[in-house]
């Protein structure tokens, strides 16, 4: 009851630090804060699936953003073949991805889940590697597009926002709530919840974890075709489109910890507004990744100093 | 008995001629096949020297030819030399894209000083590398500087044949990486020269800024705080120097921010594979050596072009296919004239011969700053226009005048 007062109140604490530098950004660099909503939604919802997967199954998925372009490249094909705009084929690229969620834990994840961390961490890569590969074998390297008409902006004053943007931090919020409801709502979600707390203690009460695992795995597959149809209008698509998002959407889990969604969310948005800031200031472009890193290091060392405390 | 052993030896002297004079010229090539530029120009020389085959070889020999794929790996390029000198005992070498791979090359290069005409490489580090000494070294590709100083010439010859155009400030976006930052410096020397009334952009270029940008090949993607910092500055001229990758959302991003200069020019080394289809694709500008318009004004483009496509049923989308062509038909050529495979011969042959390239241009040698032997000096300006590029500059190769000023939804 004590940690659960606690939590609630840490919780709390960070929503108001959360929302003051929200408000002290908007004040100081309007546009910045606008990019870094958009920027940070992206982050967010791309990292979502990850976390998830890592927080429940306990894998890292080093594939994770390759599997994205992946999604880009099916939802390409979607759209150059038979005119299906990104939006709509999302719902097939869900269970495109779904699908292959499924037959990848299957055939592979399955085998090891029991394994050393090296041994799993080396497998995700080896399927990244093949991915990769593939990719660059089937549709060269040279990179593709979508071309879809809104495109639309708006004005205010001398600033021109482009609005489509803002459809990533929609995404990630909606992706977010549906997952929370899944998790709480649901036996499946309660059951996978109790997975990832205590994967023992789960299977003594008679949760088939196999099972859990599979749903789970393919349900954060499903998330990254979502997010794949989201991002097609405004991304290149080739064979390293997704690559950089696997270490940002770790940076992102390690910085909100383990089996923290909500904090994904905030994470991603506070990442995403502190590199727009620092890519607004003239001469100081370069510094973003520098800015992105540093202050996850810096979460991550006050959260090592919070922990003894509490 | 003795007549027969003087029938036998005949013989077999008769023999030996016939096989050596069917042996095959090799020729060693390295590209990186696993990128478009590198394999078109690979597919491109297969096609000269079917060619050349075809009718008769050179010297009475057959060409033959043996690629290797560098994968754009220095380590690679560099074993790929080796193994062309040492395993398959080549005469000459070819090919060539990335500059880091050929930095790594030029050390087992000059090891073996065989004739070597190569088409890739554009920074002037190799030009340092090669040093002057090597006569037997032939670069087709501009250098770097060359480029810099050409666009000074064709901007400025454009300012005078069409009196709308006006250039004073330029804004260039480059991305993080060497490639960007070179370009950038490049842009400061050729700045600091005009402000002295010195170089080919002394009156194109009144004012100058810069700003780097994260390239989507290298993970970045967001170019809106750059393009707002060029709307601030707002420039008669805007440049990017970034990847293929950037193109699409760079133009995707100008339009939401409402950033729209008279001349919006991109100068990556390729182009996406569908950005003539895109509409926002529409009068942009981009700098390169060929256009498949260039058909409609040079019969040597267009019969490279109509044999491309016959052989490989696709069709040439990067300048390093025409430019492949050449590597080869120019270094045969150079035999041809020498009439023998003596080196110095063949370097004297190469030095003065004048090849119509399929390129629009004359190819000719003549010294650049370091190396003596320096092939095609400036790159083009054309110009995006319903899905085609348009050779824009130089003047005399125009396939279409310029659509000026570059405006969204056009």
């Amino acid at each position: 009851m004590l940690n659960l007062e606690k939590t609630n109140k840490s919780l709390k604490k960070t929503l108001i630090a959360f929302i003051i530098f929200l408000i002290v950004v908007g004040i100081w660099k309007p546009l910045a804060l606008v990019y870094g909503i958009q920027r940070g939604g992206l982050y967010s919802l791309i990292g979502l699936p990850l976390a998830l997967i890592l927080g429940i199954v306990g894998i890292l998925n080093l594939a994770h953003g390759d599997f994205l372009t992946l999604g880009l490249y099916i939802g390409y094909i979607f759209f150059n073949s038979w005119s299906i705009d990104p939006l709509i084929s999302m719902a097939p690229l869900f269970f495109i991805l779904f699908g292959l969620g499924m037959v990848i834990y299957s055939i592979l994840i399955k085998r090891v889940l029991k394994a050393e961390h090296l041994n799993q961490l080396l497998l995700t890569f080896g399927i990244s590697m093949i991915i990769i590969e593939l990719i660059k074998i089937i549709w060269t390297t040279r990179p593709r597009s979508v071309y879809t008409s809104y495109a639309s902006s708006v004005t205010l004053g001398n600033m021109s926002i482009g609005m489509y943007e803002f459809i990533y931090p929609a995404m990630a919020i909606a992706v977010l709530v549906i997952l929370q409801l899944f998790l709480k709502k649901t036996r499946l979600g309660q059951a996978a919840s109790a997975v990832g707390q205590n994967p023992k203690g789960a299977e003594i009460v008679g949760i088939n974890t196999n099972v859990v695992y599979l749903v789970v795995f393919s349900i954060a597959f499903g998330i990254i075709g979502v997010a794949a149809s989201v991002m097609l209008p405004r991304t290149p698509v080739f064979p390293l489109s997704g690559n950089p998002y696997t270490l940002k959407s770790f940076a992102l889990v390690a910085m909100a910890g383990l089996g923290n969604l909500n904090g994904i969310l905030i994470g991603g948005i506070t990442l995403g507004v502190a590199e727009a800031i620092v890519q607004s200031i003239p001469g100081y472009e370069g510094w973003s990744d520098v800015v992105f890193f540093g202050i996850l290091i810096a979460v991550i060392l006050l959260n090592a100093y919070r922990r003894p405390e509490s | 008995m003795k007549r027969v052993f003087l029938v036998m030896m005949s013989l077999l002297l008769v023999f030996s001629f016939v096989l050596a004079a069917e042996k095959p010229i090799k020729i060693g090539a390295v590209n990186p096949l696993g990128d478009i530029t590198g394999d078109q120009a690979a597919k491109a020389m297969k096609l000269a020297v079917k060619e050349i085959n075809d009718a008769g070889g050179v010297l009475g020999r057959p060409i033959e030819l043996i690629v290797i794929d560098d994968e754009m790996n220095p380590a690679k390029g560099a074993a790929a030399i080796e193994r062309l000198a040492t395993v398959e005992n080549v005469d000459f070498f070819v090919g060539g894209m990335g500059s880091g791979v050929h930095l790594a090359q030029i050390p087992i290069l000059k090891k073996y000083e065989k004739i070597t005409v190569w088409i890739g490489a554009a920074t002037h580090q190799a030009e340092i590398a090669m040093g002057p000494d090597a006569d037997w070294y032939f670069h087709l590709h501009p250098w770097d500087y060359q480029q810099g100083e050409g666009y000074g010439i064709g901007w400025t010859e454009i300012v005078h044949a069409y009196p709308e155009v006006k250039i004073e400030k330029v804004f260039l976006a480059y991305e993080e990486g060497a490639f960007g930052t070179d370009s950038y410096t490049t842009y400061v020397d050729l700045y600091e020269e005009a402000k002295r009334g010195e170089g080919s952009w002394k009156e194109v270029l009144k004012e100058f800024k810069g700003a780097s940008f994260k390239s989507a090949a290298l993970g970045g993607g967001d170019y809106r705080a750059m393009l707002n910092q060029a709307k601030a500055f707002n420039p008669d001229l805007f440049i990017w120097a970034g990847y293929d990758a950037d193109a699409i959302p760079i133009v995707a991003q100008a339009k939401e921010v409402n950033f729209q200069p008279p001349l919006f020019v991109g100068a990556p080394p390729g182009w996406p594979a569908d950005f003539g289809k895109n509409p926002l694709s529409e009068n942009v500008i981009l700098y390169g050596m060929w256009a498949p318009t260039l058909n409609e004004v040079s019969p040597v483009a267009k019969h490279f072009y109509d044999a491309y496509v016959e052989m490989w049923k696709e069709e040439p989308a990067t300048y390093f296919a025409p430019l492949g062509y050449t590597n080869i038909y120019f270094l045969v050529e150079g035999i041809k004239k020498a009439g023998s495979l003596d080196k110095n011969a063949i370097i004297e042959a190469l030095r003065t011969i004048e090849y119509e390239s399929p390129l629009g241009e004359v190819l000719k040698i003549e010294p650049s700053r370091i190396i003596k032997n320096q092939g095609f000096k400036y790159q083009k300006i054309l110009q995006w226009q319903k899905g085609r590029q348009e050779v824009i500059w130089p003047l005399e190769l125009a396939t279409t005048q310029l659509d000026y000023p570059f405006k969204f939804g056009k």
